[in-house]
């Protein structure tokens, strides 16, 4: 188990990670999710020890190890851009942490052989131990960085946008992977990535940091029904968020009444989900109950199992709407082309100025 | 090797918490640093403040005492001879740099920009660079045999018919020593120039001329202003070299032509310390300026 | 376009003039390495083809008027100067750049002072290192005044090369072997020198080949005890002789020779690091 308490970290005045404090189970996989800039780098450095946090410290099993240095904390990481060592081959690799490290190396040659070729199957390279760095794919070096991390049997393993340098499929196949390697070898894995799909099909819980903040952790199912703010739901990538102010429980976006849900009396964000918006007929009305804006279509695009369709509405604000294709399939519209939109004033959740979420927005869900 | 002076496992109190990236931070750095900076103090800084101090001690026929005096700064600036060479190596230098320049420029030009396979790029440069591995002495004594009156361009020139006299100015004057600076010199210009030029990227000399600029512009507009920092960088090494100079000058001009390197060496042979000094503080200032004037032009670090 | 290509053989032209008028000297010095002794003289036109002045130099020719070259010890001399040199201000070029490899107060003050060590003229410093000795009474020699003043001429050549190779340097693997358990000392070992060996080469060869030719600061400080260069400049003054061709045509072909081994050493540890990773291949295989 691992406590980070109250961390703080900045450069030049700015801070860049705020006042995080978390507590990472045994056997778990966390994951963080951030945009770029949000300080997740910066977090699993001050974690691995390769910076100094101003203030706060992390405790591993109850230990302090705030002031090691990172060679005794027992850590894995594993860096966005592998970091191979360019001078030895794969298997070289992969045993260089048992062979060289300060505790404990492994003199027996034949059971660092063992450990290796062990670790280079678990990540399906059985055939290219003997091959130089330059001489391996993305995909590979990237199991190859995860392999050397992972034979040293750390306790906690730190990912920093493992898969952020993979193309769009090889990513796909490496969550799976990535999960599976995990739950085989049963090390906790912290994983930062800037990808929301990522982030909440990979972790057992997320943590959203925003600007060096943690902002909610839960369960991705938690946090994807119920964001706690919304600068999570603006994370999540997954809420249309409408800004506007409330008048005798209405939401008013520019003018454009939208309806709430009863008892909300001052909202100042509308969120509602892509998968909850409907495109109803040309020239079709919506539910009186339901909320409904008319938008112009811009594009559309295939997200796996998904069609994403992209409108802007008059006040330039782009909805985005999905549909699983397994409820129906796809539509074409012209460029320009005018549709209202429509939702179940179920669906909604309302945020107070202070962006976080009012009480009493189930969206139909116990809270 | 070098980080023997990062000590393992010291454990930092939050004190040297510093904002340093990893493990180099702190004050670690300073105990690498030291042992270059001391050395450079003592053994490079001390002599040249020494040799500034000893320019003002009085200077007695066989010795020097430390009775600070301007006498040999006085006997410098008015004696025609000292102050004659310190014009005449100003002149010499000046010659190199330009002859440096132009010779090289063109070899330079063709090595980074028309030869565009790196091999024979490297080639060509280790080519030029071969000389430098026989003794540079030997080097300028070889253009003894080459200059002389009786020497290797004399015969070419006389059985080619185009002389019908042996030209005898070639050895043993200013020429001689121009000439075989030049050679030995042009190197250091070419080489700088020919990286900076080989790093031009090659499409903005396109773009350039698919935008119809005649090859003289592009020469001008872009070949010729990102190639300053390797003329600048070349012009460093070939000034420090000339006006240091002073084993080119007594072997090629059969000592008609005395530089201040030459003089210092006079005067240290026959105990002139003081008098010597005030030679080396001349050169050391002529030096300075010529230096920081030229790094004002290009950011040394920067092109690293 | 066709007058591009017309002034490219233009250049190409001047280019082999201009390694023409490099190599001329060269081609002299190789001739006339071959005039006949003890007679003859070093210039044309040749009297009689011999070896006579390579004898005279490995000390195999009847005693002449013609002194022999200190080869013996004055070559031992500038070796292990050279050699001594090299190393030292190959660590210190190391360690120094490794220092810049973070910002610190004061870096500006530290690069030039380094820097400057290379742009003193070696007479100056030779001047200096005198009087600094004189004055305070240290005896002046081979081994401690010259080779100081060595150092302070090629350490900054270390310093520099070193510096481009650490700038194109990636910290991260250094990174992902700390977090791998490794200490920074064996990191250093066994990622960082490894990975930066290429540049300490050249920064070796640097220091070893300036150290071996110089002479301006060895003339001042190296009090009787002459190196081959100060033995070179000796001859300055009294008659030349070809004997000092042959020399120059022997230590080039030695150096050429040493080159070579570099080369091939570079292309073999090349070649190493591949024939190991297929060997390894088929092993696990």
């Amino acid at each position: 188990m691992m406590e980070l308490v109250s961390l703080t970290k900045s450069y030049d005045g700015v801070s860049v990670v705020k006042d995080v404090s978390l507590t990472v189970e045994n056997d778990e996989y966390l994951t963080i999710l951030g945009p770029s800039g949000s300080g997740k780098s910066t977090l699993l450095r001050v974690i691995a020890g390769l910076e100094w946090p101003e203030s706060g410290t992390v405790f591993l099993d109850g230990l302090d190890i705030g002031d090691q240095l990172p060679h005794v904390r027992g850590l894995g990481f594993v860096q966005q851009k592998y970091a191979l060592f360019p001078h030895l081959t794969i298997f070289e690799n992969v045993a260089f942490g048992l062979r060289n490290r300060q505790t404990d190396p492994l003199r027996d040659e034949n059971e660092v052989r063992r450990r290796t070729l062990d670790m280079l199957h678990l990540v399906g390279l059985d055939d290219l131990g003997g091959r130089m760095v330059g001489q391996i794919s993305g995909g590979q070096k990237q199991r190859v960085s995860l392999a050397r991390t992972l034979v040293a049997e750390p306790k906690i393993c730190l990912l920093d946008e493992p898969l952020g340098a993979l193309d769009a499929n090889l990513r796909e196949r490496m969550t799976v992977e990535l999960r599976r390697i995990r739950e085989a070898l049963g090390v906790t894995f912290v994983h930062a990535t800037g990808n929301e799909a990522e982030a909440m099909a990979m972790g057992d819980r997320m943590v959203v940091l925003d600007n060096g903040r943690s902002l909610q952790i839960g369960s991705p199912d938690q946090i994807y029904d119920l964001p706690a703010s919304v600068q999570v739901a603006r994370s999540l990538n997954a809420y249309n968020v409408m800004a506007g102010d409330t008048r005798e429980g209405v939401f008013y976006h520019i003018g454009h009444p939208l309806p709430l849900p009863p008892g909300i009396l001052d909202a100042r964000y509308y969120a509602v989900r892509f998968g909850s918006l409907s495109i109803l007929e040309a020239g079709g009305k919506a539910d009186a109950s339901d909320g409904s804006i008319e938008a112009a279509f811009i594009a559309s695009e295939f997200v796996g199992s998904r069609m994403v369709y992209f409108f802007r509405d008059d006040h330039g604000d782009i909805l985005e709407v999905e549909q699983h294709l397994s409820r129906s399939d796809p539509l074409d519209f012209s460029l320009g082309e005018r549709r209202m939109l429509a939702w179940p004033v179920a669906e909604v959740l309302a945020f107070d100025a202070a962006g976080d979420l009012i009480a009493g927005t189930s969206r139909g869900i116990a809270a | 090797m070098s980080n023997t002076a990062i000590t393992e496992q010291a454990p930092i109190n939050s004190a040297t918490r510093g904002n340093q990236h990893g493990l180099l931070r702190g004050k670690r750095h300073y105990l690498l640093l030291a042992p270059g900076v001391f050395w450079m103090l003592v053994f490079l800084v001390l002599p040249l403040l020494m040799m500034v101090y000893v320019s003002f001690w009085t200077q007695s026929t066989f010795a020097v005492s430390p009775d600070l005096t301007i006498k040999s700064w006085v006997a410098f600036f008015s004696s025609d001879t000292y102050f004659g060479a310190l014009i005449r190596t100003l002149r010499i230098w000046l010659t190199v740099l330009a002859l440096t320049l132009v010779i090289g420029y063109p070899t330079a030009l063709f090595i980074g920009q028309f030869v565009r396979n790196k091999n024979t790029q490297t080639v060509l440069l280790v080519t030029c660079v071969v000389p430098f591995w026989t003794s540079f002495l030997i080097r300028v004594l070889a253009w003894r045999p080459m200059l002389g009156k009786e020497g290797a361009i004399n015969i070419l020139l006389q059985k080619f018919g185009i002389t019908s006299q042996p030209i005898e100015v070639l050895l043993f004057t200013e020429l001689s020593v121009v000439i075989g600076m030049v050679q030995i010199y042009v190197v250091f210009m070419v080489g700088p120039i020919a990286f900076m030029l080989a790093r031009i990227d090659e499409s903005l000399i396109e773009a350039a001329r698919d935008l119809g600029a005649s090859a003289w512009t592009i020469f001008r507009k872009i070949i010729l202003p990102l190639s300053m920092p390797g003329v600048v960088v070349g012009a460093i090494f070939v000034s420090v070299m000339v006006l240091g100079e002073f084993a080119t000058a007594s072997a090629l001009s059969g000592r008609k032509v005395n530089l201040l390197g030459n003089i210092i060496l006079t005067q240290v042979g026959s105990l002139k310390w003081a008098f010597a000094a005030v030679i080396g503080v001349v050169l050391t200032v002529v030096m300075a300026i010529v230096i920081t004037g030229l790094l004002r032009v290009v950011n040394l670090r920067r092109e690293l | 376009m066709h007058q591009l290509t017309s002034l490219k053989w233009i250049l190409g032209f001047y280019t082999a003039l201009f390694i023409v008028f490099l190599y001329g000297p060269f081609l002299v010095m190789g001739i006339i390495s071959f005039q006949q002794g003890p007679e003859g003289g070093p210039q044309f036109p040749i009297i009689e083809w011999s070896t006579f002045w390579y004898k005279h130099v490995m000390g195999f020719a009847p005693p002449s008027r013609v002194a022999p070259l200190p080869v013996g010890e004055a070559l031992f001399r500038s070796l292990t100067l050279a050699f001594a040199t090299m190393i030292v201000s190959t660590v210190l070029g190391t360690m120094t750049a490794q220092a810049f490899r973070t910002q610190f107060k004061g870096s500006g003050f530290v690069f030039y002072l380094v820097v400057l060590g290379m742009m003193v003229p070696g007479i100056l410093l030779g001047l200096g290192m005198a009087l600094v000795s004189d004055q305070l009474g240290i005896a002046r020699t081979w081994w401690g005044t010259t080779f100081v003043l060595h150092v302070v001429y090629t350490f900054p050549f270390a310093f520099l090369v070193m510096l481009a190779i650490f700038n194109r340097f990636d910290s991260s693997v250094e990174e992902a072997s700390w977090t791998l358990g490794v200490s920074p000392a064996r990191t250093f070992r066994k990622v960082t020198f490894p990975m930066i060996f290429p540049g300490v080469l050249s920064a070796m060869l640097f220091a070893f080949t300036l150290s071996y030719d110089e002479f301006p600061r060895t003339l001042f400080t190296a009090a009787g005890d002459v190196t081959m260069p100060i033995a070179i400049y000796g001859t300055f003054s009294v008659e030349i002789h070809p004997n000092l061709f042959a020399f120059g045509v022997l230590t080039t072909l030695f150096s050429l020779a040493l080159l070579t081994v570099y080369a091939i050493l570079m292309a073999m540890s090349v070649r190493r690091s591949q024939a190991r990773s297929s060997g390894i291949q088929e092993e696990i295989a």
